[in-house]
């Protein structure tokens, strides 16, 4: 398979491109697009039916390990879709922690108490941390489901009370889609933190996410960078200068445009896609913009 | 890649100061006792205490080769932060009047003199290439802690660095690790605060080519309760105090992973 040439910026010039610098992070999009929920904003339009990007085979996963631990990982992360939904997440998950510290990414909705009681069992056995970041847009019910679907709320609640008990200490991912209708005083980090204690969650750990012009929000905004715009800036502290992504058809520069050609860097080997990656979308602004990590701190 | 700088049977080594000069003090005169032919210092000087200006001259009358931290290299620079990297706005607010008090105390003689510090050492320990690092060889404000530093990385920094033996601060919680090929890691841990596990002392690392590689934390335990005072007599959070009297980290707890942050209190 040959590997598509970035896409050109609309004013027909090629997009300025972010250096590869090392494999901080490598990201597994384990489920693909496959997922029970089917948020509004959803970074890559993930659904419960025809995930547009395939779940990845075990051994595809394996494989990325390996290969991970050889050139240095510093970190691993487990995304999709959701990524419970695989039947294989908790023997990956226990391959993974024998290679680097791992987190997976979940909306907390699918996740059983036999699954917390294992991911501690996890976590005890591993040597390096296992982090779980669970996503939840509000506190108030009514306003994360409106964006998250019927019913979302309270089993993600119940999932972070699940892990709390577990001594898991779970990641609350907050994207800023509601930001501008809360009125509450303090900040998101406030309002989150007060939250997560009012429901039993002793050391609150919040992760603000800022919104993103792509998957379902696609089209909102036709902004690209250009090498003007980012004259005087250090290109390397993008997060694509040290993270790959394994989907499916192959190595990715970016866990938010896994699947799309124009970030796809290596339909093979982790290895082959340590070159530099296209600043060719429009989600690249608003990681220039924000200073946007997906790791988790 | 720093030069090589000398040859040594036994060395003493540690990183964070925080402006702590009790636990300094009480530091240099434990090594005193201890036989090493040379002391070293990873690196920030400066943050959480009263009185940064205080510990430089007990680092210079000791004859301790000190390198430039993160906290170091922004007051050297007049940068307005100490580059942790904090998104957490609490974690942003103490960050900010810690770093903030520091710069406006610490003299401009030595602000100049943290400029001129190099940014590694890299010594022989008997038959050991040693590499000492603030965060790692790689980024002064990397941490790396016990739980999220895999072996094929510290194999690769070490690959990367023709080394033997990794020495890093930085995260204030020290620990060990042998890798295969007799080589290792170690994170020398920190003086200038208790590592988060409820008990007032702090750690140094004294390390001995036998000529394996022999490593032996050392437990300090100096005047937390006065160096405490200090820091509320200067107006400074009561959660800096908290910690010391305590053991537990009060702050500066967003870059905690999973693993160490629960076995902490807070």
């Amino acid at each position: 398979m040959t590997i598509p040439p970035p896409v050109l910026a609309p004013e027909g010039v090629r997009a300025p491109t972010a250096p590869f610098a090392r494999l901080g992070a490598l990201w597994i999009q384990l489920t693909g697009t496959w997922c029970n929920l089917e948020c509004t904003h959803c970074l890559n339009a993930s659904g419960p039916t025809d995930p547009w990007l395939r779940p990845l085979a075990p051994a595809v996963v394996h494989h990325a390990l390996a290969e991970a631990e050889r050139l240095g990982v510093r970190e691993i992360y487990f995304t999709g879709g959701e990524p419970f939904l695989h039947r294989q997440i908790l023997p990956l998950l226990e391959a993974s922690l024998v290679v680097a510290p791992t987190t997976v990414l979940t909306n907390g909705t699918a996740l059983t108490v036999a699954t917390a009681d294992a991911l501690r069992a996890l976590a005890d056995r591993a040597r390096y941390s296992l982090e779980i970041r669970v996503s939840l847009d509000d506190v108030e019910q009514a306003r994360n489901d409106r964006v998250r679907g019927r019913g979302a709320f309270s089993r993600t609640v119940r999932t972070l009370q699940l892990l709390e008990a577990r001594g898991l200490l779970p990641i609350v991912a907050v994207t800023e889609i509601l930001r501008e209708e809360t009125t509450a005083e303090g900040g998101l980090y406030e309002r989150f933190h007060r939250f997560l204690r009012s429901i039993g969650i002793a050391r609150p750990r919040v992760k603000i996410i800022p919104v993103f012009a792509v998957g379902r929000l696609e089209g909102r905004r036709a902004e690209r960078l250009t090498d003007a715009a980012l004259e005087g800036f250090d290109r390397g502290m993008l997060q694509c200068a040290e993270t790959r992504v394994v989907a499916d058809g192959g190595v990715y520069a970016c866990p938010i445009l896994a699947g799309l050609p124009g970030a796809r860097l290596s339909s093979g080997s982790l290895e082959a896609a340590f070159r530099p990656a296209p600043l060719y979308h429009t989600a690249c602004v608003t990681c220039h913009r924000t200073g946007m990590s997906c790791r988790n701190f | 890649m720093p030069e090589l700088l000398s040859e040594h049977r036994r060395i003493a080594v540690f990183g964070g100061v925080y402006s702590n000069a009790a636990a300094l003090a009480a530091t240099l005169a434990d090594v005193r006792q201890r036989d090493v032919d040379a002391v070293f210092c990873l690196g920030d000087l400066g943050g959480f205490g009263a009185h940064p200006d205080r510990v430089y001259p007990l680092l210079q009358e000791a004859g301790v080769r000190v390198m430039q931290g993160n906290y170091d290299a922004s007051l050297a620079s007049g940068r307005d932060d100490c580059a942790c990297g904090y998104t957490d706005p609490r974690d942003h607010h103490y960050a900010r009047i810690s770093y903030g008090y520091t710069f406006r105390n610490t003299s401009l003689d030595n602000r100049a003199w943290l400029r001129s510090l190099p940014a590694g050492f890299r010594v022989r320990l008997g038959p050991h290439r040693i590499l000492m690092s603030h965060g790692s060889p790689r980024m002064v404000n990397e941490f790396l802690w016990e739980t999220t530093t895999p072996d094929g990385l510290l194999a690769r920094l070490l690959d990367d660095h023709a080394a033997d033996v990794l020495l890093c601060t930085h995260t204030g919680i020290k620990w060990r690790r042998a890798l295969p090929a007799g080589r290792h890691a170690v994170n020398v841990g920190v003086i200038g605060r208790p590592e988060n596990d409820g008990s007032t002392n702090v750690w140094y690392t004294v390390l001995t080519a036998t000529p394996e590689l022999s490593v032996e934390f050392v437990p300090v335990h100096y005047d937390h309760e006065s160096v405490a005072r200090d820091i509320e007599r200067e107006g400074l959070p009561a959660e800096f105090a908290e910690t010391l009297r305590t053991g537990w980290w009060t702050t500066c707890l967003e870059n905690l992973p999973a693993k160490e942050r629960a076995r902490g209190k807070f």
